[in-house]
């Protein structure tokens, strides 16, 4: 098994609500989005586009992240979903450093939304997150537990997210990928990213 | 620096093609070029010192290393009371190798310095061993940069290469501090030697590594960019080329010609050091992230 993901560039809106839903999911502190966006613009006035490209964790078959880590830490699990133990974690950021996509992020300091207080949210929330150590998108493992989606496929309206078994030759992840010529970033790192894209423009 | 001024940085980062890393270089960061800095110096220190047979730069080789690098490197850990967990994985990670390296040498130092002059098996072993350890801290460093997939500026065979000989260059450099300071009685002409051939080695392994870097192109090429003409070339300039070769090379030239004031061959050692300093710094501060690419895709940042 090997869980992926395609994000379809032509369903994408650019709404964020993929970026909110992840932060609802995993209660993130502030500069940290496990899934984010980037609004890309191409051309010159009049003929311009502007193309959304949803980021997160590649989760890739070939992770550097997992090579680099010096306290096994950062790990890959037998369905190819990679996460990071935090209890093993020692903040090192060697992983930051291989990783080519940004998808991991340090918790250096408890940055709070509103000054020095905790809200009772944070309170709650923030409890599950250590400081000082390396975090990450790990495909809602606890949502996968209980089958359900991830919080970011569950909630695109414009089900631009699909999520399924890439070993899987009838899954759609697979299907999507094979018949619409789903790309990857970046292929040429050999790292053999498990998110596709399909074309804005196909 | 507060929170809305790092959340503003990852913002203009976010909106660059070539996305610099910061953790690395930046606030805490900083400690681990300083670790890397004082490792490298102090294990070039003890072989040069077990090479030429001078204990003070032996001394000054394992105080280097067990105290001012192993404590910056464990500053630098975001939760440095685990960090023995970094020994759990030497089979894969060079971090982990490193702190072997460290380990292994720290018990061969240790045990030679107890030692003394013995000249016996024992001696002879507990060398062999504090060489080693030194030996492979001098390699470790530059493949710690080197196996970062995501900074195609760091990911070349080059930087063990110059991880090895500016740490060689920094033993030298301690040696002629030490003869300025009148610690230890040693060849001083070849220590001059030695060290001029290293500093015109690492003079021609920049420039080698720079003209690669280049003709690479993407983003190792805008590191390369960076560091010449960007905003790191007065840091790589003053630092690096002029305090780090351009001085030790005309100092170390005039005085093997007009012969050998102690007290210039300090000021060599000294603007050494401070060259292999800032070529770390110079080097990790350039550091980009390759951009963001898929087919049909302009070349992006990444970070959200």
């Amino acid at each position: 098994m090997r869980l992926g993901m395609v994000i379809d560039l032509k369903r994408c809106i650019g709404c964020y609500g993929c970026q909110v839903a992840c932060k609802a999911e995993n209660g993130t502190r502030p500069g940290t989005t496990y899934a984010r966006l980037l609004k890309i613009e191409t051309g010159t006035f009049p003929n311009v586009r502007r193309t959304t490209l949803p980021l997160l964790c590649m989760h890739c078959a070939d992770p550097p992240c997992v090579d680099v880590c010096p306290t096994g830490a950062s790990q890959k699990r037998e369905d190819g979903i990679v996460f990071i133990d935090t209890e093993w974690c020692v903040g090192c950021r060697a992983c930051m450093m291989a990783c080519p996509y940004g998808a991991r992020y340090y918790q250096d300091e408890a940055h709070l939304y509103f000054g020095d207080v905790l809200t009772p949210y944070e309170e709650v929330r923030y409890a599950d997150h250590l400081e000082g150590v390396v975090e990450k998108c790990d495909f809602c493992r606890h949502r996968l537990e209980q089958g359900l989606e991830p919080a970011c496929v569950a909630n695109c309206m414009a089900k631009a997210r699909i999520f399924g078994d890439l070993d899987d030759p009838e899954s759609e992840v697979s299907r999507l990928v094979r018949e619409e010529a789903g790309f990857q970033l970046n292929p040429e790192l050999g790292t053999d990213p498990s998110v596709f894209y399909l074309a804005a423009v196909r | 620096m507060a929170l809305d001024d790092r959340l503003d940085l990852r913002r203009s980062d976010l909106s660059l093609t070539y996305r610099p890393q910061r953790e690395w270089i930046e606030g805490r960061g900083l400690l681990l070029v300083i670790a890397h800095f004082f490792s490298a110096a102090g294990a070039g220190a003890w072989i040069f010192g077990a090479w030429f047979d001078v204990r003070a730069a032996q001394i000054v080789a394992l105080v280097t290393i067990a105290i001012l690098s192993g404590w910056a490197h464990v500053f630098f850990l975001g939760r440095w009371s685990r960090f023995w967990r970094m020994a759990r994985r030497p089979h894969r990670s060079w971090i982990s190798r490193g702190l072997w390296s460290m380990g292994i040498y720290m018990v061969g130092a240790v045990g030679v310095l107890l030692v003394g002059g013995d000249e016996g098996p024992i001696g002879d072993v507990l060398l062999a061993v504090s060489l080693a350890g030194a030996g492979l801290l001098l390699l470790y460093e530059g493949f710690v940069y080197s196996a970062s997939v995501g900074i195609p500026f760091w990911r070349t065979v080059m930087l063990p290469l110059l991880s090895v000989a500016y740490g060689l260059r920094g033993g030298a450099a301690v040696l002629l501090i030490l003869a300025a300071l009148g610690e230890g009685t040693f060849d001083i002409d070849a220590v001059e030697v030695v060290k001029l051939w290293v500093v015109l080695s690492t003079a021609v392994l920049v420039a080698i590594y720079l003209a690669a870097a280049g003709r690479a192109g993407g983003a190792a090429r805008e590191s390369m960019r960076q560091l010449v003409s960007g905003r790191i070339s007065p840091v790589f300039y003053g630092g690096t080329i002029a305090v780090g070769i351009v001085v030790p090379l005309a100092l170390g030239a005039a005085s093997l010609i007009g012969g050998s004031a102690l007290l210039l061959l300090g000021v060599i050692g000294g603007a050494s050091l401070i060259g292999d300093f800032y070529v770390r710094y110079s080097i990790v501060k350039a550091g980009v992230y390759v951009p963001l690419q898929g087919a049909g895709l302009p070349a992006v940042g990444g970070r959200g």
